[in-house]
């Protein structure tokens, strides 16, 4: 019988005691692997949040905003002026257009100059014909709108009876594969557009506008006699981003026959801690007359805080019951060393070295961690969606944080639920689909990863191994005269 | 050849000192069989605990071919206790949850030796102090009494060691058995050149050593005897 056989062999020697140990360690383990959950996937999502969008800065041009308001464009030039501002890791621009249903003998650009409600932009964006329809009826507001932009003073020629009116669709040309908020494109089918400083000829396409053309990746359609092909669908989140098209920045400058003008510039800026800092030099550098810099992300910094909050009290958490498992090893194999020590006595007078009898402790310990493991994944499994929600709506209700868990992969079937949250942020930047931050923080997937099981399960043995050392180096304290003496 | 030399053990008691090995010099030939007798608390124990190297002595020396005990560090003592040494204690100290092959198996394990070879010599061990087969592996906590020591004894013989060391071998065996265990430990000191020291009340095992010791008040006497062993 070998030293490992020994050792569980001995395990098991008693097997109440052995199913209380197993039973206290695994919901130690458990709840240390569900903190650990917790904090990789608040981790994860602050890493996402600062990486897509809690670093970004917008910047409009002074005076104007989306479909409101005047000033001049920001020019590529300024694009480079911003990019050469300290911690600002990346600049892309943007130039948005209406794309209008094209009518018999209505195709051409045409530089509005209306209210930003309706049909006349505040000068920003070029209207252009296309063969798409709008997948967004105009409904109440859509045609409210409609009678608002056209009653102005400055829009197009008002009637006082107008047709009920198709909405216009939201095109944006991007200098890189993310929206007009700066967020990564989440594209469904299909491919990004590639090379996103020349004009392609290519489009990624939102879902409902796809669905409602008919629209397929390869398929093909026109703006302003132009035909541009489908590469990619994205889905943006809402019905009305959904009903835009993305292409490329050059694409769009053409059509609006403004090659060098930018309707928006997204700034990302190197850390979270360096936006406000950032955000004045941009400002600085572009000039308060000519250009606007906002953060449209403020409240989120408080969400990524709380997030960390809750982070931090995971990973305290975490420590805190490594180090009670690590305990509870310890006084057990205490107990156990006490109890048998004239059995290792024996061990001694019969020639066996300190290690061998060490090595059985640790190793008979270690067969109790694995079975307390077993148990522990499975209960932190279950468990760990609840425990990161809880954790996450006590120190996120103030931001609003929607919240979903969904259960491990080793143990799947875990409930899922959404954690009471609330509504998105006022979201920054130009008139584009910006959905609010709720978009953003959309989830906080927290789910018992082999990766996260296998990482967790070898801290809870690198401590139950240091927990099984010091009873293990007391065997060797042991003198086999113990033996005699009882007799 | 194993020499004992002015053996002091000495304890401290509250304000007495109590000392039940006081100057006991002797010396053992490869291959003999010797006996110790005395009174219980006269000492016995604690003089084989000191010739096994389970405990230090206060003063004195064991010298076994050669080799001062005293002067050894704790991990040469094991390695003396593995190699040379046998015990068969009277409390037999068996490993309650392993059955009597795997006793046997342990000082084996602790010699390097592989489990096929110390499986082999387990069971023909227990075979030699008469163990049923069917009782081999179980566990030496559902054996008799008897048969816990006939698994003791195997044990003490696993890995061939020079001396034997039994604190009162055949205290817990019937008359056959014992009578069985007295010619196996013989035979091991006179076919194997297996020292042996027996530690025992029993006078009728003690008749049939070459030598006999009695043990007095931490003094050691030897008896003349006047007949032959074997």
């Amino acid at each position: 019988m070998s030293v490992l056989a020994r050792s569980v062999g001995n395990a098991f020697r008693n097997k109440i005691r052995t199913a209380a140990v197993v039973a206290v360690l695994a919901v130690a383990i458990g709840l240390a692997l569900a903190m650990l959950v917790a904090n990789q996937a608040v981790g994860a999502k602050v890493q996402e949040l600062n990486a897509s969008v809690g670093t970004t800065l917008t910047v409009n041009p002074a005076g104007g905003q989306g479909f409101e308001g005047g000033g001049e464009p920001l020019t590529t030039a300024e694009a480079g002026t911003a990019a050469s501002v300290a911690n600002v890791t990346s600049v892309v621009g943007t130039k948005a257009l209406r794309l209008q249903t094209a009518t018999t003998g209505t195709t051409g650009t045409t530089q509005q100059a209306g209210p930003g409600g309706g049909f006349g932009p505040g000068g920003q964006q070029a209207t252009v014909s296309t063969s798409l329809v709008a997948a967004i009826d105009a409904g109440t507001l859509g045609n409210r709108n409609n009678a608002s932009g056209n009653s102005g003073t400055t829009g197009n020629t008002g009637t006082s009876n107008l047709p009920a009116r198709a909405l216009p669709i939201t095109a944006t040309g991007i200098g890189a594969e993310v929206d007009s908020t700066g967020k990564a494109l989440n594209i469904t089918s299909g491919t990004g557009l590639g090379d996103y400083n020349t004009a392609t000829g290519k489009a990624l396409v939102g879902t409902s506008l796809a669905e409602k053309n008919s629209l397929s990746v390869g398929s093909t359609f026109t703006v302003q006699d132009k035909t541009f092909t489908v590469t990619g669908i994205f889905d943006a989140g809402t019905a009305f981003g959904n009903n835009a098209v993305y292409m490329t920045l050059p694409e769009a400058q053409t059509l609006a026959a403004t090659p060098d003008e930018l309707s928006s510039m997204i700034v990302t800026v190197n850390s979270m801690e360096n936006v406000d800092s950032t955000k004045t030099a941009v400002q600085s550098a572009l000039g308060a007359d000519k250009a606007d810099v906002t953060q449209g992300q403020r409240n989120l910094e408080t969400a990524v805080s709380s997030l960390d909050s809750v982070k931090n009290i995971s990973l305290v958490a975490f420590i805190a019951a490594l180090a009670t498992a690590g305990i509870i090893i310890l006084l057990i194999m205490v107990m156990l060393v006490r109890e048998r020590r004239r059995e290792i006595g024996v061990l001694k007078a019969i020639g066996a070295p300190n290690r061998t009898i060490g090595l059985q402790f640790v190793l008979e310990s270690l067969v109790l961690v694995a079975l307390g493991s077993v148990v522990g994944a499975v209960i932190a499994s279950f468990a760990s969606g609840g425990i990161a929600s809880a954790l996450i709506s006590s120190n996120t209700s103030t931001t609003a944080a929607p919240t979903t868990q969904r259960g491990g992969g080793l143990a799947g079937a875990v409930p899922n639920g959404a954690v009471p949250g609330g509504g998105g942020f006022p979201g920054g930047g130009q008139g584009g689909p910006f959905g609010g931050a709720s978009q953003l923080l959309t989830s906080v997937t927290a789910s018992l990863s082999p990766g996260v099981l296998a990482a967790g399960i070898a801290a809870v043995f690198a401590v139950a191994i240091i927990g099984a050392l010091v009873p293990a180096l007391l065997t060797a304290r042991i003198r086999p005269i113990e033996v005699l003496r009882g007799e | 050849m194993i020499e004992v030399k002015d053996l002091v053990r000495q304890f401290k008691s509250g304000d007495r000192t109590i000392k039940p090995v006081n100057g006991v010099s002797f010396e053992l030939e490869k291959g003999s069989l010797s006996s110790i007798v005395g009174k219980s608390g006269s000492g016995k124990s604690t003089l084989l605990s000191l010739l096994g190297a389970l405990d230090k002595p206060t003063s004195g020396d064991v010298v076994v071919d050669g080799v001062s005990l005293a002067g050894l560090p704790d991990g040469k003592l094991t390695e003396y206790r593995r190699r040379d040494i046998g015990f068969v204690f009277q409390q037999f100290n068996l490993i309650p949850n392993l059955s009597a092959v795997d006793n046997v198996m342990l000082p084996m394990e602790f010699a390097g030796i592989r489990k096929a070879a110390r499986l082999k010599r387990a069971k023909e061990l227990l075979e030699q102090v008469q163990l049923d087969p069917e009782k081999q592996s179980r566990r030496v906590n559902r054996l008799s009494g008897g048969e816990q020591q006939r698994v003791a004894i195997a044990r003490a013989l696993a890995n061939e060691p020079k001396l034997i060391l039994a604190d009162e071998p055949t205290g817990n065996l019937d008359e056959q058995t014992g009578e069985h265990i007295i010619e196996l430990l013989s035979s091991l000191s006179r076919d194997h050149n297996t020292t042996i020291l027996v530690v025992t009340h029993d006078r009728s095992l003690a008749q049939k050593t070459e030598r006999c010791f009695r043990l007095q008040q931490g003094k050691l006497t030897e008896e003349v005897r006047t007949g032959s062993r074997r």
